[in-house]
């Protein structure tokens, strides 16, 4: 894993400065990275979090010190090349009893930091990939023991393949062909159960993500124009962000705004998240999940959001590659199964049925 | 559930230590073995209206870079660290391991090559706190590791610890401000001696330490701490040591050593272990074989050896030579890459006489200090 990550995702090159971003649980595998990023000539700098830091600041800091940002990881994102990042949660429900009104205040504090290394990554002057070390927090998210979650994660990433890299570069040739055809559209429609959705993507830029920036991936996406999304939508699965969950939400969405969300549990935060800026309440990525190996729910968006079959909205900050405009601190990916009774239409054409597109095109 | 010593060694870390206010900007080191500390270190100083952050190394980061790193790759020097401490008011270094001998097979001078690429930060970091623009306390979180040096259980381990440190005393702020005031003194009254014989088992040695300024450390910049320290007159030292305790340097033992000193220079050293390392050492450079430091380890809570300089210099009763670097602010002249403290253990058989009088037998000075003998109160 670490050979991919560093050799094929993040593509580290002699004299790159790489920062290594990991809490303490992901420790086997960072020390694979170090050294595999020192062998490819490069500089790593260990990054390494503790859970329970983030809970000191929401429970205990002030609105100066939620506020405040670190320069030193202003420095990093304004001067590294290369960014890897790992999730490794060692309890992922442990923000469950913070106000959300602090959480969201704080995650807006944050939010020039990604805005600017989005901007940078666009520009090709820094490359990022996220990706997952297999833990017991996460395998219980999964309801999964610890070994069966590691098979899935190594799974999804196509890693039990002799070839790895040459698997996904195949993948990639697939998702390719799927951004081209979608960037030949100019309106789509989601129809599923208690969702009736269309959205423009006319005039954007399709990306198929292949293994670069998450590992493992498997999507196409698009920044949609931002007045046009219309319609109601209610998401299969629970809505899992900053170490929070959200069940059976359903948004309606007027002229590109959410104008009502509900939610069977998590409401508040809900609102809460929706209300943080003026972008928040936009849509800011539409994308298809292609990833076959991830077959199942998992409560964890890096692998959910890539379930072969599904579709996704993020409300906020849409990617600037894509073309998309809207611009928020909030990226809150949702995700639709479209697996069985569901049907996705393409300037009015059936173009997927039941999680697959048709036509030879999945 | 958390322990709360570790709550209040945080505390005292912030409050005494650093007097740590609202607004500043607190950098913590530590190896994330050291969560236990870490964690209510970040959570106090937010408490206090700091903002705070970590830079946390995992155990076995460095060693591959050693192992494995390009001469570039270990000379390369991270520009943002070093613009990082420009920017930080307060620093503290939670000095605890996973393994205190992970270096222990490295290649030595892949070692001192890294060591020395880290030596411009340290630098930077030393010319700031002299400037008074930086405070900093180095501590301890116990770990296994320091533990096993100590033959102690973890828990044995920590109970000594927060002994040493004083944390469960009802008001240990208040504690280390009545050792301060204590040490104090005592450093003003040694900053009226001329000449001090030290006379112990295998020890006969007369130390000039005249017009040199003695300094009480008090939990400021260690935590643990409990010693009077200065350097001595560089000429001014003559005649036989014995070290009963091992010394540790870079991860390395060196057990029962025995110097011999003419006017300030070692001219005999052996050892019953490790005699060709304290002799490589002796060689590193002109005044590795100079004395840079003699001081008084004050600390009664600390009653036994334990492979941690931290806690061992400072162990009640001893005194502790250094070979090597002196401290330019309290008048030494000795200048050397290295800083080898010795330990000589006056518990039982020491005795030191100030210009000629009795004033310390069997690891007590023999009087509260005398401050009204000083010369003049130095802070």
């Amino acid at each position: 894993m670490a050979d991919v990550l560093v050799g094929y995702c993040a593509a580290v090159r002699e004299g790159d400065l790489v920062t290594l971003e990991s809490p303490t649980h992901a420790a086997p595998i960072l020390r694979e990275l170090y050294r595999k990023v020192l062998e490819a000539g490069a500089q790593p700098l260990p990054r390494i979090s503790l859970e329970g830091l983030s809970e000191n600041l929401l429970r205990y800091g002030n609105d100066e010190q939620l506020a405040w940002v670190n320069p030193a990881r202003a420095d990093d994102i304004e001067t590294v090349d290369v960014r890897i990042v790992l999730e490794a949660p060692g309890n992922t429900r442990r923000l469950s009893n913070i106000d959300p009104a602090r959480q969201a205040r704080q995650h807006r504090s944050a939010e020039h930091l990604r805005a600017r290394y989005l901007e940078r990554a666009a520009a090709g002057e820094l490359r990022w990939v996220l990706s997952a070390f297999p833990t017991e927090a996460a395998a219980q998210d999964a309801a999964m023991s610890l070994a069966e979650y590691e098979d899935f994660v190594f799974g999804a990433a196509f890693l039990d393949d002799p070839d790895p890299v040459a698997r996904w570069h195949e993948f990639g040739e697939r998702v390719d062909r799927l951004a081209t055809f979608l960037g030949t559209k100019r309106e789509l429609r989601v129809v599923a159960e208690d969702t009736d959705l269309r959205l423009v993507t006319e005039g954007r830029t399709w990306i198929g993500s292949k293994g670069q920036e998450n590992f493992p991936d498997g999507e196409v996406f698009t920044g949609p124009v931002e007045t046009s999304v219309e319609g109601e939508i209610r998401f299969t699965y629970p809505g899992v962000f900053i170490a929070r969950e959200v069940d059976d939400i359903r948004l309606r969405f007027e002229a590109g705004e959410v104008v009502e969300a509900t939610a069977a549990r998590g409401q508040e935060f809900l609102r809460e998240m929706i209300a943080m800026d003026e972008g928040a309440r936009r849509v800011g990525e539409f994308a298809f999940g292609l990833n076959e190996a991830v077959p199942f729910f998992t409560r964890n968006t890096l692998f959910d959001e890539k379930i072969g079959g599904t579709v996704h909205l993020a409300l906020g900050t849409a990617y600037p590659e894509t073309g998309g405009l809207n611009r928020s601190a909030l990226h809150w990916d949702l995700v639709c199964d479209l697996r069985s009774g569901s049907e996705v239409y393409a300037d009015g054409e059936l173009v997927y049925r039941d999680g697959k597109f048709l036509n030879g095109l999945g | 559930m958390s322990d709360p010593r570790y709550d209040r060694l945080a505390e005292l870390v912030l409050d005494h230590s650093l007097g740590l206010q609202a607004g500043e900007l607190l950098r913590i080191d530590a190896e994330a073995v050291a969560a236990p500390l870490v964690l209510p270190l970040h959570r106090e100083a937010i408490k206090r209206g700091a903002h705070a952050y970590t830079a946390l190394n995992l155990s076995g980061l460095k060693e591959l870079l050693v192992a494995h790193g390009s001469d570039e790759q270990l000379d390369f020097v991270s520009p943002i660290e070093l613009r990082e401490l420009d920017a930080i008011d307060a620093s503290i270094f939670v000095w605890s391991e996973s393994n205190t001998r992970s270096f222990s097979r490295a290649d030595t001078e892949r070692r001192q090559r890294q060591l020395a690429a880290q030596r411009q930060a340290a630098m930077r970091r030393r010319d700031r706190i002299a400037s008074g623009e930086l405070r900093w306390c180095g501590t301890l979180s116990p770990t296994n590791a320091h533990a096993q040096d100590a033959e102690m259980s973890l828990d044995e381990y920590e109970d000594f610890v927060f002994r040493a440190c004083h944390v469960l005393d009802e008001d240990p702020v208040a504690h280390w401000a009545g050792v301060g005031e204590q040490l104090q003194a005592r450093a003003d009254e040694l900053g009226a001696v001329r000449e001090l014989r030290i006379v112990g088992e295998d020890t006969d040695l007369t130390v000039v330490v005249e017009a040199r300024t003695w300094r009480a450390a008090y939990g400021r910049k260690n935590l643990p701490d409990g010693e009077v320290y200065t350097s001595p007159v560089e000429s001014g030292v003559n005649g036989t040591i014995r070290f009963g305790f091992p010394a540790v340097f870079s991860g390395r033992e060196i057990d029962d050593a025995r110097l011999r000193l003419e006017n300030g220079r070692v001219v005999a050293a052996e050892a019953a272990h490790g005699e060709e390392y304290l002799r490589s050492l002796l060689e590193l450079d002109e005044g590795a074989r100079g004395v840079g430091e003699i001081a008084f380890g004050l600390n009664y809570e600390i009653d036994r050896f334990t492979r941690n300089i931290l806690f061992d210099e400072k162990i009640g009763g001893t005194l502790h030579l250094a070979l090597g670097m002196g401290f330019e602010d309290l008048g030494g002249q000795n200048r050397s890459a290295l800083h080898l403290d010795l330990i000589c253990d006056l518990r039982r058989e020491g005795e030191v006489y100030a210009d000629g009088e009795l004033v310390w037998r069997d690891g007590h000075f023999l009087q509260d200090p005398q401050p009204a003998r000083s010369v003049e109160r130095v802070r």
